[in-house]
């Protein structure tokens, strides 16, 4: 039997497989304590990795685990859509994200966490986020030209490096693996650090 | 003995499964052989164009391909699948001739994307087609063809009492069509712009 099982041609379907995938998400926000707006601006600043911890097991993870499903015959790749490319929008849309999520604390999924958890700042950050999805799209007409340049398509990496599907992934697990090895350098120096501040202290 | 902690197992397990990974070969072969589908090098994963077409990822509008190239989209590639003397006689600025008999030998590199259109749209539908088996993936159709191009981008029309919003949106069309060279035209009424489509849909036969 091959994935996708759930179907999704209904919008009722398509929005109780979405709930069920969003709770699931932001559980998983949560348990990784990323609900904390400490973590995530701390990320920013590099004085606490969990950010780059979290979001590359979860690119690990799905990345090893959609390939190998598909070599198993249980998941069919080419059902799974594969967003465009719009390199130069892209990169300003993730500037203003990140400017936004650094000021913040919060990034989209976070804040619906933080405000289901019943926080201000989380509120704050959703009510922020829709006004920005509004009056975007009311000034998106003076902003096409931006919008609708350096089109690249749905690319993939093996696509955009011509290289094999399985290299490519040893490559990026590879980038994982030692990210990790050095995430956790990085943050037990920082601990022992801060154990040696706290004993010498009077 | 000391069973490694779940992190070391976790990290190691991802290790193990990129390591494995190069000699797996690739997903998308091995997914469809599942639904028992023949796939030699250059054979066509019916599945995946199917559904390209459906979510309507197979083709351009002539607006579309007029604001790319004027744009200086990089690495665009529009092809002209039509015969030499077509060719010659009129085609879209910037377009190269590969006829349809000679699309199967072209060669296309990963980065470019690939436009190719014919009078009316099948003939460039047939070529999408083999150049998609040929495993390029950035390759797309002009949807109704040449005759597309000439209505939409060379002598867009709209009704004088069509509604703001259509106004608005001719009004980039016909700053495209001028860039182009084209003639932009307002027509009196509703009823001249439907007769204006009628007869243009006649032409198109469909």
């Amino acid at each position: 039997m091959t994935a996708p099982w759930v179907e999704t041609d209904t919008t009722a379907g398509a929005l109780a497989t979405a709930a069920a995938i969003g709770v699931a998400f932001g559980v998983a926000l949560e348990r990784a304590g990323l609900g904390s707006a400490r973590k995530l601006v701390g990320q920013f600043y590099g004085t606490d990795l969990t950010v780059f911890k979290v979001m590359f097991s979860a690119i690990l993870f799905a990345m090893l685990g959609a390939f190998y499903l598909a070599q198993l015959g249980v998941l069919d790749l080419s059902y799974v859509a594969v967003p465009e490319t719009w390199l130069v929008p892209q990169l300003v849309g993730g500037l203003v994200f990140g400017a936004g999520m650094a000021t913040a604390g919060l990034c989209p999924g976070t804040s619906c966490v933080a405000a289901a958890s019943g926080r201000g700042d989380g509120l704050a950050v959703l009510l922020g986020m829709f006004t920005g999805v509004l009056v975007t799209g009311l000034v998106i007409e003076p902003l096409r030209g931006l919008y609708e340049s350096a089109a690249r398509g749905p690319l993939t990496l093996p696509g955009w490096l011509d290289l094999p599907y399985g290299l490519v992934m040893l490559a990026v697990v590879a980038i994982g693996l030692a990210g990790f090895h050095l995430a956790e350098r990085v943050d037990s120096a920082r601990a022992a650090r801060a154990a040696r501040a706290a004993g010498g202290a009077p | 003995m000391r069973w490694p902690s779940r992190r070391r197992w976790l990290l190691g397990s991802a290790a193990l499964a990129g390591a494995l990974a190069p000699f797996a070969g690739s997903p998308y072969r091995r997914a469809s052989s599942g639904h028992g589908a023949q796939r030699a090098a250059g054979a066509v994963d019916v599945a995946e164009l199917a559904r390209a077409v459906a979510d309507e990822e197979d083709h351009v509008s002539a607006v579309e391909l007029a604001a790319w190239i004027r744009a200086g989209e990089p690495r665009l590639r529009v092809v002209d699948v039509r015969t030499a003397s077509e060719f010659a006689a009129y085609h879209i600025p910037g377009a190269e001739h590969i006829p349809l008999e000679r699309v199967a030998t072209a060669r296309f590199a990963d980065d470019e994307t690939v436009v190719l259109y014919s009078e009316l749209g099948v003939h460039a539908g047939q070529a999408w087609v083999f150049v998609r088996a040929l495993g390029h993936r950035r390759a797309y159709f002009l949807r109704n063809g040449l005759h597309e191009w000439l209505d939409d981008v060379m002598s867009p029309t709209i009704a004088e009492d069509a509604p703001a919003e259509a106004q608005a949106a001719f009004e980039r069309v016909a700053e495209l069509s001028q860039w182009f060279g084209g003639t932009p035209r307002r027509l009196g009424r509703s009823a001249d712009a439907a007769a204006e489509q009628a007869l243009r849909a006649r032409r198109r036969g469909c």
